[in-house]
């Protein structure tokens, strides 16, 4: 009973918030609604008994990467992150259908995933060994192969923020001379 | 149904306990650090309100009560006061997963003196430590003023290089004990007959250097930073409001980060440790309150060890300060981490 109470009130928090994003105005608000809703994610991580999974989630998204928003947004001027009408609405426009495409992938591949997934199977690994254990074993074993792949997308983003990120200047420094 | 409502009152009783910790002892502390600064300072310090000042933290708190409320002109009155909420709320659920000593028992029934014992814990302290950030940050900005901005800014590069630091240095502690609970850590050390300082002195200095920058004390108090920033984000706050930063920033995180520096490195409750043989208890006349007094002891010791550093050292500049972070104290963890590999098996067993 008490777990399906804060269940439902994380859950009717993150769908708050997520509304939020997308509808308020001022961007510094939209990245606190974002944060409140990364929270209320780990929160029902937590409920559902994922721990790790939802220290995680506060550890590497409400943290690491949801500051940057906020570091990148504190340095709009005030006036301009006020603006009220947006510069990218035919933008928007353009991109509803891929969004709205993308929307339904999601819900096919989360019906399938409840289809196929199996049921209690890793209820008595995660009793037996506790959780980190069983998310260690299961990364290592089953999943191997994109746990290694990830990583490797992961580096090329890293090599391509480096060179997005380098000074030409310095790169062609010493020919005019 | 019975022990479901032992629980909750066991559960309500911590949670008391522990707000009495985090807001009673901070305010108390200030007084604590005012003379130890004065000593060093070769000063008194505060000596006038009660037995030498002891009262002074009451006197305070009624002067910043009663103080008048600003608010800058063209500030977010929203965010300006919900940062106030997120330096408290995280800072103080940190103590939730600090293990206060061993299990014990009281009419027949099993009580362990931790509010949550996650096996998580110690990700979850370090993930709630960093969200104060976001209070800086969104002070800084909702204040609509220039130092405030500044001082957000550097306290958020800050933050960011030495978060990435200090959970790469408690790696060490972690493997060794091959659990992420708080309270399994403290167990693991005395099992292993084996405080983690011994063998982790890296992780330790390096833990102790981020923790330092985490709550922004000197040398890494670039935020406040008196003399360029007047006292950097809360510049614009006013009363018991500007009162609560530093009651978060510099004693309520001064003492979970203290209190877990003790649980990863200096085995939490139990007494002095001779590395491999055992324990040396000189307190054990006090029977089953001696963990308890342990713990407290080394919190205090290593919070009085931090003034200390406050009080006698200088203050870096900020590029100094995130240079120190990715070129010198990441490579250490990662040097640290090899050996702890090399480590861990001997340690094992």
């Amino acid at each position: 009973m008490g777990k399906v109470l804060i269940f439902g009130f994380f859950s009717f928090l993150a769908i708050a918030s997520g509304l939020g994003i997308i509808l308020l105005r001022n961007p510094i608000y939209v990245v606190v609604a974002l944060l409140s809703s990364l929270i209320a994610v780990a929160g029902i991580f937590f409920v559902a008994g994922a721990e790790l999974v939802g220290a995680l989630q506060l550890l590497i998204y409400a943290v690491a990467i949801a500051v940057f928003y906020i570091i990148a947004i504190s340095a709009v001027p005030w006036e301009k992150a006020k603006k009220s009408e947006s510069h990218y609405r035919f933008e928007g426009l353009v991109s509803l259908p891929i969004v709205l495409f993308l929307y339904a992938e999601m819900i096919l591949v989360f019906m399938l995933g409840v289809k196929a997934s199996p049921e209690g199977k890793f209820r008595a690994f995660i009793e037996k060994l506790g959780n980190t254990e069983v998310i260690g074993a299961i990364l290592f074993s089953k999943y191997f192969l994109a746990f290694e792949m990830v990583s490797l997308v992961l580096l090329i983003g890293m090599i391509g923020a480096v060179l997005i990120g380098r000074k030409e200047s310095q790169t062609y420094e010493d020919d005019s001379t | 149904m019975h022990s479901f409502w032992i629980d909750l009152l066991v559960a309500i009783i911590k949670i008391l306990v522990i707000l009495g910790i985090a807001l009673g002892i901070g305010a108390f502390l200030t007084w604590v650090e005012r003379k130890v600064a004065a000593h060093i300072q070769r000063r008194p310090g505060p000596m006038v309100v009660g037995w030498h000042g002891l009262l002074q933290p009451l006197a305070d708190g009624i002067k910043l009560l009663t103080k008048e409320d600003l608010f800058p002109r063209y500030g977010d009155k929203f965010l300006y006061h919900l940062a106030i909420i997120l330096a408290l709320v995280p800072a103080t659920l940190v103590f939730s997963v600090i293990p206060f000593g061993p299990e014990f028992e009281v009419f027949g029934y099993k009580v362990k003196p931790i509010l949550s014992d996650v096996n998580v814990g110690i990700l979850l302290a370090f993930a709630l430590g960093s969200m104060a950030v976001y209070a800086v940050a969104l002070a800084g900005w909702a204040s609509n003023s220039k130092y405030p901005l500044i001082a957000s800014m550097r306290k958020a590069g800050v933050i960011v290089s030495y978060e990435v630091v200090i959970i790469f240095a408690v790696m060490g502690p972690i493997i060794l004990a091959g659990t992420l609970s708080t309270y399994e850590i403290v167990q693991k050390q005395i099992e292993q007959g084996l405080w983690y300082i011994w063998v982790q002195p890296i992780a330790f200095v390096v833990y102790m250097f981020a923790a330092l920058a985490e709550m922004g004390r000197v040398p890494f108090d670039v935020q406040e930073a008196e003399a360029e920033l007047v006292t950097g984000f809360t510049v614009e706050y006013g009363g018991m409001k500007f009162g609560l930063f530093p009651l978060v920033e510099w004693y309520i995180e001064g003492l979970t980060l203290s209190a877990i520096a003790v649980v990863l490195f200096f085995g939490g409750w139990s007494p002095i440790n001779i590395p491999f043989v055992g324990f040396v208890d000189p307190l054990f006349f006090l029977g089953g309150l001696s963990p308890f007094v342990w713990f407290i002891l080394k919190t205090i010791l290593l919070f009085l060890f931090i003034l200390w550093l406050h009080w006698t050292l200088p203050r870096y500049r900020i590029d100094q300060i995130t240079q120190t972070a990715w070129k010198i104290m990441l490579p250490l963890t990662l040097i640290n981490l090899v050996l702890t590999a090399v480590l861990a098996p001997i340690i094992w067993r």
